[in-house]
C-alpha cells in the first residue's frame, strides 16, 4: 500500500484526495496546508496527520509519496524537497514556471532517484484516449492537420463562495499564463505528433487580467503535422459544460473527441450513475466519476502514478514531458505578436474598455 | 404622489452590441425623461454598478461601464459639473474589487471620466439594527453612502440563482444594494436575503437608479439594449420585473420591500418602449425549469453520491 500525502488542500489537493479514494494500492495519510481552514477540512475528511508546514509531513516515516498541488511557485522548491525526503512525486501541472526551474527538478529527482510524474490529467480523459487510439491505429491515415481547443478558467464558477487565490492573478507567482490552460493542449499536441516548435502565436486580452486571456499558437512537428491551437481564460461556462476538443484532419479521414464526448451530459450521467448504482447493489465496483465524463482522469492518472511507485516503472507522463511542455510555452512567449491592447500597457493591468465593435 | 419609470432602447441592438454613443444616448433620454433633479446641486455623488464576480456586461451578469460612464457625463451636464463622483462597490464573498474593477473595464473608464473607484469594504460603517416583517437585521452600511448628497444605483436586469443555488430571483435595484453590505462574507445573509435586502433599502435608498439592459440576462444574455431609469426602487423593480416576464406582485423582495416603506407600486407612469414588447424579447427563466435544471439536479446527484459512494468534483462540492 502507498501512503500518500497530500501537498495543499485547495481545490486540486482536494480532486486528488477524492481520486485516491478509488485508487487501488494506495490511502491517504496525511495532508499539508498552510491554512488552518484547509487543514479543518481535511480533518473532517477523515486525515489524521494534518501539518502546515509540508517539510514536517516530508519527513515522516509513514509517508511514501507525495502528491503536490501548491501554487506554481512554489513548485521547484517543493518538489525538490521531495526528492531530498526520498518521497515520491505527484506534481499538479505545470512541472514549474520555467525551463530554468525544470532543469533543477530534474536535477534532484535524478540525484535522489525518486519516481516523478507530472499530472497532465487531459491525457487520460476518455475521449481523448479514444482519439489517440484512432489516430495510432492509422484510421485516418496520416494526419496533416489538427485543432486543438480549450476554452476555460477562473472564471467558470463554482458552488464555492471562495475568491480566485490571490497568486492565480499574479504574474510573478503564476508565472506565463499559458502554463495554465495552454499546457494542456501543448502537451497533447507532443504527446500525439511528437516534438513540436512554434511557428506563430498571437495573444490577446478580453478582460483586463494582468496578462493576455486568449492565445491562437500554430505549431509543427517531427511527425509533420501543424496544429492550430486555441487557448482562452475568458469564458463563464456552467458545468458540466466543457469548451474543450481535439479535432484531427487525415489523409484517410478526419476524427474528434467530439465524437467521443456524449452529446448530452446530463443524460450521459443519468446513463452512468445508474449503471454505478447497479454496480453498487450487486457488489461490483463503481466507475467513479464516470458521470461528469473528465473528472475520471483523474483517478486513472494516480492510479498510473502509484502503479510506477509500486512496480518502478516509468511514469505516464515523465518531468521530461512536462519540461519540454514549458519549453515550448516559453517559445510561444519569444515569437508572440501581441495584440494593440497587450502591446499598449506597461501594467498590463487595466482593461481597454472598447466594446468588440469598436476594436481594430 | 407616485412615480415615473422611464425605458429608452439603443438603435443598434443585433448582432454586435450598441456603441458608446448610443448606450450615452439611451441614458440621457431616460433620464430626461423621468425629470429628476436633485434639489440642490450634489457635491458629491456616488454611483454602486453590479460588479457580481469577474463576468464583463456582455455575459448580462455585471453593469457595464459605458452605461455608468454616460450616468457619469449626465450627473456633470444637468446637475453639477463640479461634483465629485466616486464608482463604489464592495468586496463580496468570491470577488474582490481589487481584480474586478480593472478586469470588467471600470479603471479604464474612471481614468477617463476622472473618477475615483472605491472599493467600500474599508470605508467607516453604520450598523444600526432595522425591523423587517418583524424580523431585527443589523448590516454594515458604508457611512460614504449614508452621508453622499447623490447616490445613484445602476444595477443590471438580470434574472439568475443565488442564495447558494437555492433559489431564483430577478436582480434589479432592490438587490443591487445588497451589494452595499460592508462586509465580504456576504453569503451569511443568505438564509434571510430578501429581509436583508430590504434592510439596506430602508436604510441608504438611492435617490436615482439607472437600470443596465444593454445586455440583460435570462435564461441566456439577451441585447435588448435598454436602460430603465427612475427615482422609486419598487417602482422601477416592478417594471423591470414586467420587462422579464414576472409579475411583481409575486416577487418577494419587492413586495416586502413596498410593505416596509422603500417606495410604492401605486400611480408608477411608465414612458418611453413598451413594456410587453421588450417581455415578449426577454429570454424568461421560469421557476421550475430553474428548479428541474439546477437544484433538482443537485439534490439528485447528492443523494446518488450517498447511495453510491461515489464523489463530487470539487466544483459541486
Amino acid at each position: 500500500m502507498i501512503r500518500i500525502g497530500v501537498v495543499g488542500f485547495g481545490k486540486m489537493g482536494r480532486m486528488h484526495f477524492k481520486a485516491a479514494r478509488y485508487v487501488r494500492d494506495a490511502t491517504v495519510v496525511a495532508v499539508a496546508d498552510g491554512s488552518q481552514r484547509a487543514l479543518d477540512a481535511a480533518g473532517r475528511q477523515g486525515v489524521t496527520a494534518l501539518y502546515e508546514d509540508y517539510r514536517e509531513m516530508l519527513s515522516s516515516p509513514a509517508v511514501d509519496a507525495v502528491v503536490i498541488t501548491l501554487p506554481n511557485f512554489m513548485h521547484e522548491e517543493a518538489i525538490t524537497d521531495a526528492a531530498r525526503a526520498g518521497k515520491h512525486i505527484l506534481v499538479e501541472k505545470p512541472l514549474a514556471r520555467s525551463s530554468e526551474e525544470c532543469a533543477h527538478i530534474a536535477e534532484a529527482v535524478d540525484k535522489w532517484g525518486v519516481t516523478a510524474m507530472v499530472g497532465h490529467n487531459y491525457r487520460f480523459f476518455p475521449s481523448v484516449k479514444r482519439l489517440k487510439q484512432e489516430y495510432d491505429s492509422g484510421a485516418i491515415g496520416d494526419t496533416v492537420l489538427s485543432t486543438l481547443e480549450l476554452v476555460s478558467g477562473p472564471l467558470v464558477p463554482s458552488l464555492e463562495s471562495r475568491p480566485i487565490p490571490n497568486w492565480y492573478m499574479d504574474s510573478e507567482r503564476m508565472g506565463f499564463w499559458l502554463l495554465d490552460l495552454g499546457y494542456h493542449v501543448i502537451d497533447l499536441f507532443r504527446w500525439f505528433f511528437g516534438d513540436a516548435r512554434v511557428v506563430h502565436a498571437y495573444l490577446d486580452r478580453h478582460y483586463g487580467f494582468p496578462h493576455e486571456d486568449s492565445a491562437a499558437i500554430l505549431l509543427d512537428s517531427s511527425s509533420g503535422t501543424k496544429g492550430t491551437v486555441h487557448v482562452g481564460w475568458f469564458s463563464k461556462q456552467i458545468f458540466p459544460t466543457f469548451d474543450f476538443r481535439i479535432i484531427l484532419h487525415g489523409t484517410a479521414g478526419f476524427a474528434s473527441t467530439d465524437q467521443y464526448t456524449p452529446a448530452n451530459l446530463r443524460v450521459h450521467a443519468a446513463l452512468e450513475g445508474t449503471k454505478n448504482f447497479m454496480r453498487r447493489i450487486t457488489g461490483r465496483r463503481i466507475h467513479p466519476l464516470s458521470y461528469t465524463f473528465y473528472y475520471p482522469s483523474y483517478v486513472e492518472e494516480l492510479q498510473g502514478f502509484v502503479d510506477s511507485v509500486r512496480t518502478g516503472s516509468q511514469p505516464p507522463v515523465t518531468i521530461q514531458d512536462g519540461w519540454e511542455t514549458v519549453r515550448i510555452i516559453e517559445e510561444v512567449y519569444g515569437i508572440a505578436t501581441l495584440s494593440p491592447a497587450l502591446a499598449q500597457s506597461a501594467s498590463l493591468g487595466q482593461r481597454e474598455p472598447v466594446p468588440q465593435t469598436e476594436r481594430t | 404622489m407616485g412615480s415615473k419609470v422611464a425605458l429608452a432602447r439603443t438603435r443598434t441592438r443585433e448582432g454586435n452590441a450598441a456603441g458608446s454613443r448610443e448606450i450615452r444616448d439611451a441614458v440621457y433620454r431616460a433620464l430626461d425623461m423621468i425629470d429628476y433633479s436633485p434639489p440642490t446641486p450634489p457635491e458629491t455623488v456616488a454611483i454602486k454598478p453590479n460588479l457580481r464576480f469577474y463576468w464583463d456586461y456582455s455575459t448580462g451578469e455585471t453593469t457595464d461601464p459605458r452605461v455608468v460612464a454616460a450616468v457619469i457625463d449626465y450627473v456633470r451636464d444637468r446637475w453639477n459639473p463640479a461634483a465629485l463622483i466616486s464608482v463604489v462597490e464592495t468586496d463580496a464573498s468570491a470577488m474582490r474589487t481589487r481584480h474586478a474593477f480593472p478586469m470588467l473595464g471600470f479603471d479604464r473608464m474612471a481614468e477617463e471620466k476622472a473618477v475615483s473607484l472605491v472599493n467600500l469594504i474599508g470605508d467607516e460603517m453604520i450598523e444600526r439594527e432595522v425591523r423587517v416583517a418583524g424580523r431585527a437585521i443589523t448590516v454594515p452600511i458604508p457611512r460614504t453612502l449614508n452621508d453622499v448628497d447623490l447616490f445613484i444605483s445602476c444595477p443590471k436586469l438580470k434574472v439568475g440563482p443565488y442564495a447558494d443555488g437555492n433559489a431564483l430571483h430577478i436582480t434589479c435595484t432592490l438587490k443591487n444594494l445588497f451589494g452595499c453590505i460592508g462586509k465580504r462574507r456576504k453569503v451569511v445573509y443568505h438564509r434571510h436575503l430578501d429581509e436583508a435586502i430590504v434592510a439596506v433599502n430602508k436604510q441608504i435608498p438611492p435617490h436615482v437608479h439607472v437600470v443596465d439592459g444593454i445586455v440583460a440576462l435570462g435564461t441566456r444574455p439577451v441585447r435588448l439594449g435598454l436602460i430603465i431609469a427612475g427615482t422609486d426602487a419598487i417602482a422601477v423593480d416592478s417594471v423591470a420585473a414586467r420587462v422579464m416576464g414576472y409579475n411583481p406582485s409575486r416577487v418577494k423582495q419587492i413586495t416586502l420591500a413596498e410593505r416596509e416603506g422603500v417606495g410604492t407600486r401605486r400611480r408608477v407612469e411608465t414612458v418611453g418602449e413598451d413594456v410587453r414588447q421588450l417581455a415578449r424579447e426577454f429570454p424568461k427563466r421560469g421557476q421550475m425549469g430553474f428548479k428541474l435544471t439546477w437544484s433538482l439536479q443537485l439534490s439528485m446527484l447528492r443523494m446518488y453520491t450517498r447511495l453510491t459512494g461515489d464523489a463530487l468534483p470539487p466544483a459541486l462540492d
